[in-house]
């Protein structure tokens, strides 16, 4: 059900919320319910780091 | 004179110039050109030539099979060998034992040449290199899968950048078939949507480079897509490869390094991230929560309990002035009542009489004049304490 999103798009939304936030412009409920995405975001990319495992893939030149 | 054969001639001048000293065992500098390599028999033909002049060159399949580089047109080499002649056709030629690239000079002059040619042509420019991706996604690898370099790059990537995909590509990195190797592992790792790649290959200064001075794969990393890392190798001389690539690095880890951050300034910067997220949502809420008791506190003076209260105050303040105001005003009265009283008892006749002096009337009027009265007369006199009647004896 939930979609798998890279380490690096959760870590890059979580600075766009911070820079979003950092405006202070908006609307108290919006500013909460960022605040609550950003936590389970930084979450998500602790989790992401500890738990990665790098990927290789051989490519041994040969065609296709 | 007797007459002889041309086989006669030719052997004997075989046998002249096989016993000269100065022929045998010689070393000729030259390049090699209408290279012929004679699969069938394993023979190689050639002529070996300077700027003014050539001689027919025959490397027979014996030594041909102990060549440890591979001859062709145009290449400076130094040929060892002796001179004879091949009876069959009259030709002398040098037969070649043994062929050795030519010094470094004309290699070194030719790579120079490239360079010039290469930075003329803006390969090289720095307005061309391009920043690397601070998170790179997918990593390419292009090098000999055998080797250490990739091994190398693998290692330090799992370490320190565990998030991400390498794609390790195999690429010939020396001999004639490197540089399109390399230059279709390029083309291949950038289709394979790696958004950063190291291309290069391990080991000393003594190996072989050739591959990475060459003009197609300066150009392959020039047009790469994606930033391209050189690690080469080699510390002394940057290849044109280094030259054309976005980023040299020293070694292929050194190049891994480069590629990616470290998974502890990661976590530091998520702490960070989260920090900084947290403190604007604080401040976030206390500004509206200081908002709204402004709010609040403007609201609550305009209540109507807070408004007879305040009507209260004013009546109140209102009286204490009035009451004073009253109060002032009865003394400045009284003051004036009081000033009053004593210049009148300062003009009392009373007060006149107590010096000494006294009134006399006729019946109930003060007399000021002797003319209104008669002699034999009586009058009253009044003293300070009690009176009198008096008769008037004589006036005047």
């Amino acid at each position: 059900m939930e979609k798998k999103v890279s380490f690096e798009d959760n870590l890059k939304r979580l600075g766009e919320i911070v820079s979003e936030l950092e405006k202070g412009e908006l609307p108290l409920e919006k500013s909460v319910e960022l605040y609550s995405e950003g936590v389970k975001l930084s979450a998500a990319c602790r989790k992401q780091l500890d738990e990665a495992q790098i990927k290789i893939t051989e490519d041994n030149g040969s065609e296709k | 004179m007797p007459v002889i054969t041309v086989s006669q001639i030719n052997k004997y001048i075989g046998f002249v110039l096989k016993g000269d000293k100065n022929l045998r065992g010689i070393m000729i500098k030259g390049e090699i050109s209408n290279f012929v390599d004679h699969y069938r028999s394993g023979h190689l033909y050639f002529t070996l030539k300077d700027s003014e002049s050539a001689i027919r060159a025959v490397m027979f399949a014996s030594a041909a099979s102990r060549l440890k580089i591979e001859l062709e047109d145009g290449m400076s080499v130094i040929v060892s060998g002796s001179v004879g002649v091949y009876e069959k056709t009259g030709e002398y030629q040098i037969y070649v034992n043994d062929v050795l690239p030519d010094g470094a000079g004309a290699a070194s002059a030719a790579l120079e040449q490239l360079k010039r040619k290469l930075a003329k042509e803006g390969i090289f420019d720095e307005a061309h290199k391009r920043p690397l991706p601070s998170l790179p996604k997918k990593i390419g690898v292009v090098t000999s899968l055998t080797g250490a370099a990739v091994r190398d790059v693998i290692n330090v990537l799992t370490r320190r950048y565990p998030v991400c995909e390498v794609y390790a590509m195999n690429a010939l990195v020396q001999g004639a078939g490197a540089p399109d190797s390399v230059c279709r592992g390029i083309l291949r790792a950038e289709s394979a949507g790696c958004d950063v790649i190291i291309v290069g290959r391990g080991g000393g200064s003594s190996e072989d480079l050739s591959a990475f001075n060459t003009e197609k794969v300066a150009y392959a990393v020039y047009n790469c897509k994606v930033p391209v890392i050189s690690a080469v190798g080699h510390e002394v001389d940057f290849t044109v490869c280094d030259l054309a690539a976005d980023l040299r690095a020293p070694t292929p880890s050194a190049a891994a390094e480069l590629a990616a951050p470290s998974i502890e300034s990661l976590y530091e910067r998520i702490d960070m991230l989260e920090g900084r997220a947290g403190s604007s949502a604080m401040s976030a809420v206390k500004s509206c929560m200081e908002r709204f008791s402004a709010l609040d506190a403007r609201l609550a003076a305009q209540s109507p309990e807070n408004r007879f209260r305040v009507n209260k105050e004013k009546l109140a303040n209102l009286e204490g002035r009035l009451k004073t105001a009253a109060l002032r005003c009865i003394e400045s009265r009284n003051a004036a009542l009081e000033r009053n009283i004593a210049g009148l008892e300062a003009m009392s006749p009373l007060k006149v009489l107590s010096r000494g002096y006294s009134l006399a009337y006729s019946g109930s009027e003060l007399i000021k004049d002797s003319e209104k009265i008669q002699s034999g007369e009586r009058i009253e006199l009044r003293f300070a304490k009690g009176g009198a009647s008096a008769e008037i004896i004589e006036k005047w």
